[in-house]
């Protein structure tokens, strides 16, 4: 049984103007151990996806399909208190710009020590501070600085902070909302040691949320590439973001033009591309590849039919009609 | 760029919106129900205290001539009662409204002129220029208001002029403060710093560039202290401090007060005043609110 | 909090604390005339009394000389002596102080356990009705001029029924013990502290609720509620505890308020303390006692909003100086 499945999932905003479909049909499943990048540009449902997990959503926000379910519990139709319960105990989020994700009138120990009694209220006080500087240790903050304030950290610091905090109930599962964006280069980086040290030592199952195509290819093992609400490609990152050809290799334009995008500092110049145009309305009807006004490989099929899911290799999924027209 | 909403994700950035000369101000306010429903009581106010003595021409000032025609219930002939003297409530009533409603415009202009453009000159020049007023603007922000105002009007006297001056003089400091850190953060914005160092001179800087970009601000103020401004002229008027010649609403509930209307429960001849006051005032402060709210969208509430 | 600190904002608060006096004697005996001007303009006293009053408290003096000796006689205490009661200021002020402080003090209490509640219940449910209400509500009720709001429950519960005592601070003539009186008094409290409070609960719902619905928006509300808490928890210790950052800054204004409405809620229910001294004394030009009751007010206003400021220190770490 897998960690966490999520099983065909739409998830409504409700605006003045309408309603705006976020997320369409989406399927993901994440086994224990895993770590998954979910990609894609801004707007594009990875982070309401994730906000989903934990029911994090807004209030005018409705999941109109589907299932998630976590640890072998379903989560769509929890109440609070349930809910409540399994936060930061199954599953804990990391918020990106950790700028204002901590309470800045209170001290960070606290902060963490907080969640640790919120959920494991038997736990003496003195067992908890102990876990509290266990936290810092573990990801490399001196404990000396626990009794600080937010804004006595810097950015990286307090990132760190924040993935101590999540830590503390041992959670089964880790939702991190780009976790290195407002970070400088340096402190990126140490971030993302952190996170896959954080998996081999802990044996954290990840998921990571960005749109640094560098970072996922980092951390983690699986890549999930979103456009416009829909999963439009995954598979091993080795394979979806590699060098190679052949069926392992990225399919949908949309992922190409991604990979395109990100130049590899250590590799060759290769020319940029920029791609021209914008996502299109969610909260009208679309018929169709959503991907169709964009894509420099479009076809005629692609504006009339919803290009399926297709598998290419074990693993390897894209949802593009230029996969059927591949020799399987 | 996408008109797709931004879903979850970063917060919108910690500075508040700089606020641009937007034509469209007004129509948001009259969409929001809160200050539709502000500028039409107010309309509806104007209205009544500007033509209404106009159409009722009662003799204002005429007495009863019987102890019966004294503080008498509303009737046909007095549709809002009589006063301890005969007089007419209801004629009192529109043309006391001018006075409540002049005293606070004459004071609000004194108080936004003067805290405007101390704000403005303030902010702008920073510097040595900026502690001392801020120090002058802190001081009188201590001084309790009312109690200010009493003392003024008791020392220097109750004509119409003088209360506004009074209340006035007591109510800059507030605009000045809030006009202050927004020009504070609009001399820094590029275009400023670009006509600067061009060499335009200060007082067209402040002119042509900072004034109208604080504007939509200033008239936000200007509405919440012309609140203020009718509330303080009431309670002046009420303890006695008031024009004894120029019949306000507040004199009116002095007179209503001492006369021992109460005790007779002649309840016509204070909610009369009384709930003028209210209604101007609230409808003056809805509208105040409402251009808040629009000014800064970012208190909308809800993610 | 550091000690530094502490003295640096001790120094300003005297100087603030000097200005006032200072202002304070501007006003009184300096800009309207000359303080034998104004004896002779109250009308308390014929030439000859003016005369030796002139001569007992040096008010002939030059201007510069009465300054000094106002700012020693303030230091000593001497507030002045009164027109109408000669007696000195201070004795006239003493008593009723305590009536004002029962006054206010317990309309504040009330004020801000009801103001604040209900701005978070406005915020909680932000733009829904129940806000919409209670903004409005509140933006009604601010619109309300004290006296006015006074005369209305005058009429409601001392007129058209009489439930409730109209006047004064206790009842005429009673006999009876310590409680006995203590409940009259108490009774004659409700309607002048239910007068104040209401216009300054308005105040503060407003101000709270606008305060905790800009904190309810920020990341870390999201990271309360990831974390798994509680609602009660996340809205008291982390919403409330952030928000409350504005609305002491706003008590500091509230107290100017109250004084002002303490003065129209005392003269509509002759309730005898300094707001009722402030309206006798104008309407009988008992310019002393005027003088000492504003010096007062303006005192209290001083001293609240220093101690609101050392509570800001305290309350937001991120303005501490280290």
């Amino acid at each position: 049984m897998s960690l966490l499945e999520i099983n065909d999932l739409s998830i409504d905003y409700k605006l003045s103007k309408g309603v705006l479909r976020a997320v369409d049909h989406v399927s993901l499943c994440v086994e224990l151990g895993d770590s998954v990048g979910i990609v894609g540009e801004s707007g594009c449902g990875k982070t309401t996806l994730g906000l989903a997990v934990p029911m994090l959503l807004p209030e005018n926000a409705t999941v109109s399909g589907g299932s998630i379910v976590l640890d072998g519990q379903q989560i769509v139709g929890l109440d609070e208190a349930e809910i409540s319960r399994l936060r930061w105990t199954s599953v804990a989020f990391v918020f990106q710009g950790a700028m204002n994700a901590l309470n800045p009138v209170q001290r960070v120990d606290r902060q963490i020590l907080e969640a640790i009694r919120t959920h494991e209220p038997e736990t003496s006080k003195q067992d908890a501070y102990a876990r509290v500087l266990e936290l810092f240790n573990l990801v490399g903050i001196s404990p000396s600085r626990a009794k600080s304030y937010p804004h006595e950290f810097s950015g990286g610091m307090r990132q760190r902070a924040m993935i101590a905090m999540s830590l503390a109930c041992r959670p089964s599962l880790l939702i991190a909302d780009e976790p290195t964006t407002a970070l400088d280069v340096i402190s990126q980086a140490q971030i993302l040691t952190l996170l896959s040290e954080l998996r081999h030592r802990e044996g954290l199952s990840l998921i990571m949320i960005s749109h640094d195509l560098a970072a996922i290819k980092r951390v983690c093992d699986r890549i999930v590439v979103m456009y416009a609400g829909v999963v439009v490609e995954s598979g091993p990152t080795e394979h979806v973001l590699g060098r190679g050809g052949g069926p392992n290799a990225a399919l949908h334009p949309y992922t190409k033009a991604l990979i395109r995008a990100h130049p590899d500092l250590r590799g060759e110049r290769v020319l940029e591309e920029g791609l021209q145009g914008h996502p299109p309305d969610l909260s009208e009807p679309i018929s169709g590849c959503r991907f169709a006004d964009r894509c420099p490989e479009v076809m005629d099929i692609c504006r009339t039919q919803t290009p399926p899911a297709v598998t290419l290799s074990p693993g390897h999924i894209a949802a593009c009609h230029l996969a059927r027209k591949d020799p399987q | 760029m996408s008109n797709i909403v931004n879903v979850g994700g970063a917060s919108a950035s910690d500075e508040r919106p700089t606020v641009t000369r937007r034509p469209g101000v007004w129509r948001e306010v009259w969409r929001d129900d809160m200050g539709r429903t502000g500028l039409i009581t107010l309309g509806a106010v104007l209205f009544i205290i500007l033509v209404g003595p106009i159409i009722f021409p009662f003799q204002s000032q005429s007495f009863g001539t019987s102890s019966a025609s004294i503080l008498q219930a509303p009737t046909a002939s007095h549709w809002m009662g009589t006063t301890e003297l005969g007089q007419d409530v209801l004629r009192q009533f529109l043309v006391g409204g001018r006075i409540s409603l002049y005293v606070g415009v004459m004071a609000t202009l004194i108080a936004i002129v003067l805290g405007a453009g101390l704000g403005l000159v303030s902010g702008y020049y920073a510097g040595w220029r900026d502690t001392v007023l801020m120090r002058v603007t802190d001081f009188f922000l201590v001084l309790p208001t009312l109690p200010l105002i009493i003392v003024l009007a008791a020392l220097f006297g109750q004509s119409i002029l003088i209360t506004s001056l009074v209340i006035g003089l007591t109510s800059w400091p507030q605009t000045a403060r809030i006009i202050r850190s927004q020009v504070l953060s609009l001399r820094e914005r590029p275009l400023v710093l670009r006509v600067r160092s061009l060499g335009a001179s200060d007082l067209r800087i402040m002119g042509k560039h900072i004034l109208p970009n604080v504007a939509p601000l200033i008239f936000a103020n200007l509405v919440l202290v012309l609140s203020g401004s009718i509330l303080a002229q009431a309670a002046l008027a009420f303890l006695g401090l008031g024009d004894p010649v120029q019949v306000s609403w507040g004199t009116m509930l002095h007179n209503a007060f001492n006369s021992g209307a109460m005790s007779e429960g002649a309840w016509w001849y204070v909610l009369t005043p009384g709930v003028g006051i209210v209604v101007m005032v609230l409808a003056f402060s809805l509208v105040g609110h409402s251009l808040d709210r629009v000014l800064n969208p970012l208190r909308r509430g809800g993610r | 909090m550091n000690a530094r600190y502490f003295v640096r904002k001790l120094s300003t608060l005297s100087v603030t604390l000097f200005v006032t006096a200072s202002f304070n004697f501007l006003l009184f005996h300096v800009l309207p005339g000359s303080p034998v001007q104004l004896l002779a303009r109250s009308g308390h006293f014929d030439a000859a009394a003016r005369a030796q009053l002139v001569k007992l408290f040096g008010l002939n003096r030059s201007l510069v000389a009465q300054y000094f000796i106002y700012l020693k006689n303030l230091l000593h205490g001497n507030l002045g002596y009164s027109y109408v009661y000669r007696k000195p200021v201070s004795t006239v002020l003493g008593s009723a102080i305590g009536n004002t402080v029962l006054l206010v003090g317990t309309a504040t209490v009330i004020t801000v356990f009801v103001g604040v509640w209900l701005g978070v219940v406005a915020a909680s449910r932000a733009n829904t009705l129940v806000d919409t209400s209670i903004t409005v509500g509140s933006l009604g009720v601010w619109s309300m001029p004290d006296f006015f709001t006074g005369m209305i429950l005058i009429f409601v519960c001392g007129v058209w029924t009489h439930v409730l005592p109209i006047s004064g601070i206790e009842t005429p003539g009673l006999v009876t013990g310590l409680w006995g009186h203590l409940g009259d008094v108490g009774r004659h409290l409700v309607l002048p502290a239910v007068t104040l409070m209401l216009v300054n609960a308005a105040e503060f719902s407003l101000i709270t609720r606008n305060s905790l619905v800009d904190v309810l928006v920020e990341d870390y509300m999201l990271t309360a509620r990831a974390k798994g808490l509680s609602r009660r928890v996340i809205i008291w210790r982390h919403a409330l505890r952030n928000a409350l950052l504005p609305i002491v800054t706003a008590t500091a204004l509230y107290v100017g308020m109250v004084l002002g409405g303490a003065i129209q809620v005392e003269t509509v229910f002759s309730w005898p303390g300094m707001g009722l001294l402030i309206y006798n004394s104008v309407e009988q030009r008992d310019y002393p006692v005027l003088e000492g009751c504003f010096l007062l007010f303006a005192i209290a206003v001083i001293a609240t909003n220093f101690i609101s400021d050392l509570l800001y220190q305290v309350l937001d770490p991120r303005v501490r100086r280290t």
